[in-house]
C-alpha cells in the first residue's frame, strides 16, 4: 500500500479506495445526470480546504455562482475554495472581436462571486477553447500551488471547447498536462443511460462511477470502483445516499435484502460465484433493513453480475 | 416532489415519449405564471400556435395571456432563402389569444426563413430585451435541433442558448423527446434539472408516471409518481406510489449506466 494517500473527504469512500487516492493523480468521478458527481467533487475540494491546502474549482457547464448556492443548502462554506470560471459565453452569431479567456478573466474565491449569472459583455465574447483552459492552468500552477483540482465537467469541455477534429488527441493531451503538473485531479465525466468506454476512462488513473437504479424502494444510489491504478480497492457496490451534510457512502453491503438465494441460483447460472470482498472494510453482516421489495427484481441481480464481473 | 417547486432563472428540461403530456405540463408551468401576474412565454416549434391552442381550449383553461413565438416552419419555398438576421425582423410575438386560424402572415407565405436554434436565440434576444418574461417555454428543442442544419455547431448552439435563458433570468423549461439511452445530449446535463414523463402500455391500458431524474440544489422525491391527465389538465399524486406492474416496465427501461 502506497503511504500518504489523500482524504476524499466523502465518509466511507475512502475505506473503498483502501485509504484514498494516490496524490498527484488525475481520476475521473462518473456517472449519469443527477448521481451527484459535482456534490462528491465539492467535498473532495472541501476536505482540501479544510486542511489548509490551496484548492481549485474549473467550472465548466454550471456557473459557478448557483454551485455555490446549491452547496449553501448543504451548510458548507466554499469561502476558502478558489474558482475559474471558464462557462462560455453566449455566442452573438455577428463577427464581434473574440478575446482570449485566459487573459480576461481571472480565478477567485467562491465567496468574491456575484451572486448573478456573469452576463455576457455585449461586445466581444471571449473564446474558450481547450487550448485557453490548459494556459490558465498552467499559469495558475506557476503563482500558487494546488494540491487538488476539479475539472466540472470534463464532458462540457469535450462538447463545448474542443474545436478541431482531433477530440481524442486533445483530451489526451489535457490528462497529460494534468499529471505534468503533478496535482491531484478530480474529473467528473457525464454518462449517457448506457454508457460505452470512452478515451477519459482508459487516461485516469482511477475511476469512481456513480450508479442509480430503480428498485422497489424507489431510486436507490450507489458507487463502485471501476478502476484504480496503484492500489487495491473495494470490488463490491456499495449504497449511497446524498444526504443534507452531503454524499455519505455506506459500506454494508447494498443489495442482499432482495432474496439472496434466487440471487446466488442467478450467478451460478452465469458460471461465476459472487467475488469475495477483498478490502471489504470489516464486511459487516448486513444491516439493510427488510424492507417489503418484490421478489423477483431484474435489476439488483444484474447489479451483482455486473460488479462480478471486473470490466 | 420537488420540494416546493422549481429554483428560479435557472433552465430545466421535460422529457417524456410522444404523448407524455410534456406539452401540457409546460402550458400549466406557463399558466400558473399568468395566474401570478408574472409574463410567460411559448416558444411553438412542434405545433402551429392555432393548434395549440384549440388543444388548451378543451382542456378549459384561458391562456390568452400566454404570450407566443411562432417558430413553427412554414412550408419550405424553395427560392432564395433570407439569412438569418432577417428572421429576427419577420417573427413576431403575439399572445396566443391572437392566434388565429391563418396564423401565417402573408410576408412569411413570401419568405420562408430558415428556423435554427441560432435564429431563435437572436429572436428571443430581441423578444427579451423588450419586455421581460420569468417563464419560457421551447417546445420542443428536439425539433429545433432537426431543423437547425449545421449539426455541427448544434452542441455549442444548445450551450449558447440555454445560457443565454439563464443570463436573462428566464426560468425555462424546455421539452426534449425521451433521450437515446446510448447518447448524451447536451441539454440533459446542461440543465439544472430534468422531470421525465413516462406513459407505457400496463396490460391493454397505458399508465403514466413521472420522475425526477436531476435537480441540482434541492432535495426531490426518489419515487416515480402516477400522473393522471383529466379535463383540468395533469395532476400528479405525490403520495401515491405507482402499481406494481407499471414499476416492473420502468425497471425495464432504466439501466445501469454502463
Amino acid at each position: 500500500m502506497i503511504k500518504d494517500k489523500i482524504k476524499t473527504g466523502t465518509p466511507g469512500l475512502d475505506e473503498m479506495l483502501d485509504g484514498g487516492l494516490i496524490p498527484g493523480r488525475t481520476y475521473i468521478v462518473s456517472g449519469a445526470s443527477g448521481t451527484g458527481k459535482t456534490t462528491l467533487a465539492m467535498q473532495f475540494l472541501l476536505e482540501g480546504a479544510m486542511h489548509g491546502e490551496r484548492v481549485l474549482y474549473i467550472a465548466l457547464d454550471e456557473p459557478p455562482n448557483e454551485v455555490r448556492k446549491n452547496m449553501m443548502n448543504l451548510g458548507w462554506d466554499l469561502a476558502t475554495i478558489q474558482v475559474f470560471d471558464a462557462t462560455p459565453d453566449v455566442m452573438s452569431y455577428d463577427k464581434t472581436p473574440v478575446r482570449d479567456v485566459s487573459t480576461e478573466r481571472a480565478v477567485t474565491y467562491f465567496k468574491e462571486l456575484p451572486d448573478k449569472i456573469r452576463i455576457t459583455s455585449d461586445r466581444s465574447p471571449a473564446d474558450i477553447s481547450i487550448n485557453t483552459v490548459q494556459e490558465m492552468l498552467k499559469q495558475e500552477m506557476k503563482v500558487r500551488k494546488y494540491t487538488r483540482v476539479v475539472v466540472d465537467s470534463l464532458t462540457s469541455l469535450r462538447y463545448f471547447y474542443i474545436k478541431t477534429s482531433e477530440e481524442n488527441a486533445s483530451m489526451i493531451s489535457f490528462f497529460r498536462l494534468l499529471s505534468d503538473l503533478g496535482v491531484t485531479t478530480l474529473a467528473t465525466v457525464q454518462l449517457p443511460e448506457i454508457a460505452k468506454p470512452d478515451v477519459e476512462a482508459h487516461m485516469a488513473r482511477g475511476e469512481i462511477r456513480l450508479q442509480r437504479w430503480l428498485d422497489g424502494r424507489g431510486l436507490m444510489r450507489g458507487v463502485t470502483i471501476e478502476k484504480y491504478r496503484g492500489s487495491c480497492h473495494d470490488s463490491q457496490l456499495r449504497s449511497m445516499k446524498i444526504t443534507a451534510d452531503g454524499i455519505v457512502v455506506k459500506l454494508s453491503t447494498t443489495e442482499k435484502t432482495v432474496t439472496e438465494k434466487e440471487d446466488e441460483d442467478r450467478s451460478k447460472d452465469a458460471g461465476q460465484s459472487r467475488q469475495p470482498d477483498r478490502t471489504g472494510p470489516q464486511a459487516q453482516p448486513v444491516a439493510v433493513p427488510q424492507t417489503p421489495t418484490p421478489p423477483a427484481l431484474p435489476s439488483p441481480s444484474s447489479i451483482e453480475q455486473k460488479v462480478a464481473k471486473p470490466v | 416532489m420537488l420540494n416546493g417547486g422549481l429554483i428560479p432563472g435557472r433552465p430545466y428540461v421535460i422529457s417524456g415519449t410522444t404523448g407524455a403530456g410534456k406539452t401540457t405540463l409546460a402550458i400549466q408551468f406557463l399558466q400558473q405564471g399568468v395566474r401570478q401576474a408574472e409574463r410567460a412565454l411559448l416558444v411553438a416549434v412542434d405545433e402551429p400556435p392555432s393548434e395549440i391552442r384549440e388543444n388548451v381550449r378543451s382542456l378549459g383553461w384561458d391562456v390568452g395571456k400566454i404570450r407566443i413565438l411562432d417558430v413553427h416552419p412554414s412550408a419550405k419555398a424553395f427560392n432564395k432563402r433570407v439569412s438569418l438576421v432577417e428572421v429576427a425582423a419577420q417573427r413576431s410575438v403575439g399572445s396566443l389569444r391572437e392566434a388565429g386560424p391563418n396564423a401565417k402572415t402573408e410576408a412569411m407565405k413570401q419568405a420562408s426563413p430558415e428556423i435554427s436554434i441560432q435564429s431563435l436565440q437572436l429572436m428571443l434576444k430581441q423578444e427579451l430585451q423588450e419586455s421581460r418574461y420569468s417563464r419560457l417555454v421551447i417546445d420542443s428543442l428536439t425539433s429545433l435541433k432537426k431543423l437547425s442544419q449545421n449539426m455541427e455547431d448544434t452542441n455549442n448552439s444548445i450551450m449558447s442558448l440555454l445560457r443565454f435563458v439563464s443570463e436573462s433570468n428566464v426560468t425555462g423549461l424546455v421539452i426534449t423527446d425521451l433521450p437515446d439511452p446510448t447518447v448524451l445530449e447536451p441539454e440533459i446535463f446542461l440543465c439544472r434539472g430534468e422531470i421525465r414523463l413516462h406513459k407505457r402500455m400496463v396490460g391493454n391500458r397505458a399508465e403514466r408516471c413521472v420522475t425526477v431524474e436531476k435537480f441540482r440544489g434541492s432535495d426531490h422525491d426518489l419515487l416515480p409518481r402516477p400522473v393522471t391527465i383529466t379535463d383540468s389538465g395533469i395532476s400528479i399524486d405525490a403520495k401515491r406510489k405507482i402499481s406494481k406492474a407499471s414499476l416492473k416496465m420502468l425497471q425495464a427501461f432504466t439501466q445501469f449506466s454502463r
